[in-house]
Formats: C-alpha cells, structure tokens, sequence
C-alpha cells in the first residue's frame, strides 16, 4: 500500500501533508496525558514489532505478495491517537532510511495507514468490547472485523488519492474498485492475524491491550 | 500495573527472531515468484516515471545494504529498522525521566 514517489501531484503531496501536520499536531497534544515510560517503551515494542512484521512479505504466485500492516492492532493496542504516532514512526523510518513509500507520498501514506487504518481498527474494536469483561469471542469478532474494514477502507482512500492524481491516468471509476477488491483479499488475513495478536494478549498480558489508552 | 521487563525483553527476542527470518519471505521466495511491488508494476505498464533511483537518498534502498547479499542485507536493514525504532524510544523515555 505504500505509494511511491512520482504517483501524486503537488496538489494532491501538499493536501496530504497539511492533514497529516494537522492530526499530528491534535494527536501529540492528546498524548501527553497518557505518556509514560512504560507507555513509550510499549509503544517502541510495537512500532518494532509492526516493523519487522512488515518485513515478512508472503509473496504470492504470479508476482505480488501480502504482508501484515498492523495499523488496527496498534488502534486496538494504543487507541487512535497513540496508534497513529507509533506506525507514522515506521513509516517515517521506512520512507527516510529505506526509501520504502515516496517522500512526496509520506503525507498521503500517514492517512491511509497511520490515521485510517487505525481509527477504523479502534472503534470497530470498541464496538465489540464495549462491555467491562468482554468475551473472547467478541475480541476476536472486533478485533479481524476492525483490521479488515480498516484495510479496506485504506484502500479505498489510496485509490482515491491515486484517481484523484492527474499523474495517474486512471481515475476513480478504475482506481477505487482495484484497490478496495485487492485490500479487501488481503484485509481477510490482516483480520486473522490481529485477532490473534489481540487472543493471546487478552489470555497473557491483558494490561498491553488498554495500557497505552 | 507494571508491565513486567520479561514482557519487553521476550517481544524484543521475538522481533530480532522475525527480522533474521525475514529474508526467507522477503527475498528468496520473493525472487522464487518474481515478485515486484504492486504500485511498481502499475507504474511500468502506465509508462510513469519512476522516480525511486532518481532522486533516492539513501544507501538502504528496498531494505539493501551496499556490499552485501541480499539476503545478509534485509536482514542488517531489518536491525537498522528497529534499532533506530529501539533509540528513538529509549531517547524519548531518558527526556520524560531527566524532566
């Protein structure tokens, strides 16, 4: 999902980035409240985690491939807006040290994987654990659901950006469909993955599933 | 409650486990499948520009590290990766105690 360079217009980079600056700035001031240093080395075992996670790339027969993109687990883990510092910090890596995303596109990366995929993760998780001792079934509905919607729906948003790009020849009519058809295939072990991050967690360290929040 | 250090440490084994386990997915079967990124494919068949080599900045292009395998590579990119993730935390965590 990450967008490379030369796909975005300036208009298109520049909006991206003003959003990004804006909810960055709301995110830093809400997360001053909660910020400890147990709260930051979870969050840095995150951010690590998601990153190495990403790494392990499934490739596919016939040329693509799938891997874990960990923006629901860390809304789910973090809530939204601590979620969203912890995976800007690994897109932020990605994209300066490994050229992995467009600096053009980091804007436009942020709200797919950042702040979408995350806010998503967290309330379809909240809607399914809003009881004080939430079963596990529920954790887990919440938990696959949220991740899948949120990769969808991140898709969905990429798509958009790219139609709406007149760099890209295509428009939404082609985009939007590609890319929510894709992520809608890969959200499903996105969804699978997550839920079971968010079982074990609540059978073997349940504070890590509300400490950050 | 505190979250006991034995919870951090063994997440951090299990990370450093995942980054040297890496290249089995991200480069040998990748190179088995002939797999390119999705975007990148999308741009070659569009005839858009591929701007990644041409304005890069850094030596770690794709995970790679200059002079060494592949393989060997990814998995010194996946330790750069999340040993700056490690220090930035560890930074912010000696501010918030020094303050």
């Amino acid at each position: 999902m990450h967008i490379p360079d030369g796909f975005l217009d300036p208009v298109t980079a520049g909006l991206t980035y003003l959003i990004l600056i804006l909810y960055g700035f709301f995110a830093l001031r809400r997360v001053r409240k909660v910020l400890t240093p147990e709260v930051v080395s979870l969050s840095s075992v995150l951010a690590a985690g998601v990153f190495a996670a990403q790494m392990l790339n499934w490739p596919l027969p016939g040329g693509t491939s799938l891997h874990f993109v960990g923006g629901a687990l860390a809304g789910i883990m973090l809530g939204p807006w601590l979620g969203f510092l912890t995976m800007f910090l690994v897109l932020l890596i990605q994209c300066l040290v490994f050229h992995d995303g467009g600096i053009t596109a980091l804007g436009a990366n942020a709200i797919n994987m950042a702040i979408i995929d995350v806010l998503i993760g967290y309330l379809v998780y909240q809607l399914f654990t809003s009881k004080s001792h939430p079963s596990n079934s529920n954790r887990a509905l919440g938990a696959s659901l949220g991740a899948w919607l949120g990769i969808v729906i991140a898709g969905a948003a990429a798509g958009l950006q790219l139609g709406y790009s007149p760099l890209f020849p295509y428009g939404f009519a082609i985009t939007l469909p590609v890319m929510i058809g894709w992520h809608a295939v890969l959200g499903i072990i996105e969804g699978v993955i997550t839920a079971l991050v968010v079982l074990y967690l609540a059978q073997r360290a349940p504070t890590l599933l509300t400490k950050g929040r | 409650m505190s979250l006991a250090k034995s919870t951090f440490r063994k997440a951090w084994i299990i990370i450093i486990a995942m980054v040297f386990v890496s290249p089995i997915l991200g480069v040998i079967l990748a190179e088995v499948v002939g797999y390119h990124e999705p975007l990148d494919v999308a741009a070659e068949k569009l005839n858009l520009p591929d701007l990644t080599e041409d304005i890069n900045w850094t030596p770690f292009l794709d995970y790679t590290v200059p002079y060494l395998s592949p393989e060997v590579g990814y998995i010194v990119a996946g330790l750069i990766g999340v040993g700056i993730i490690a220090g930035v935390g560890a930074v912010l965590k000696g501010f918030m105690k020094n303050s």
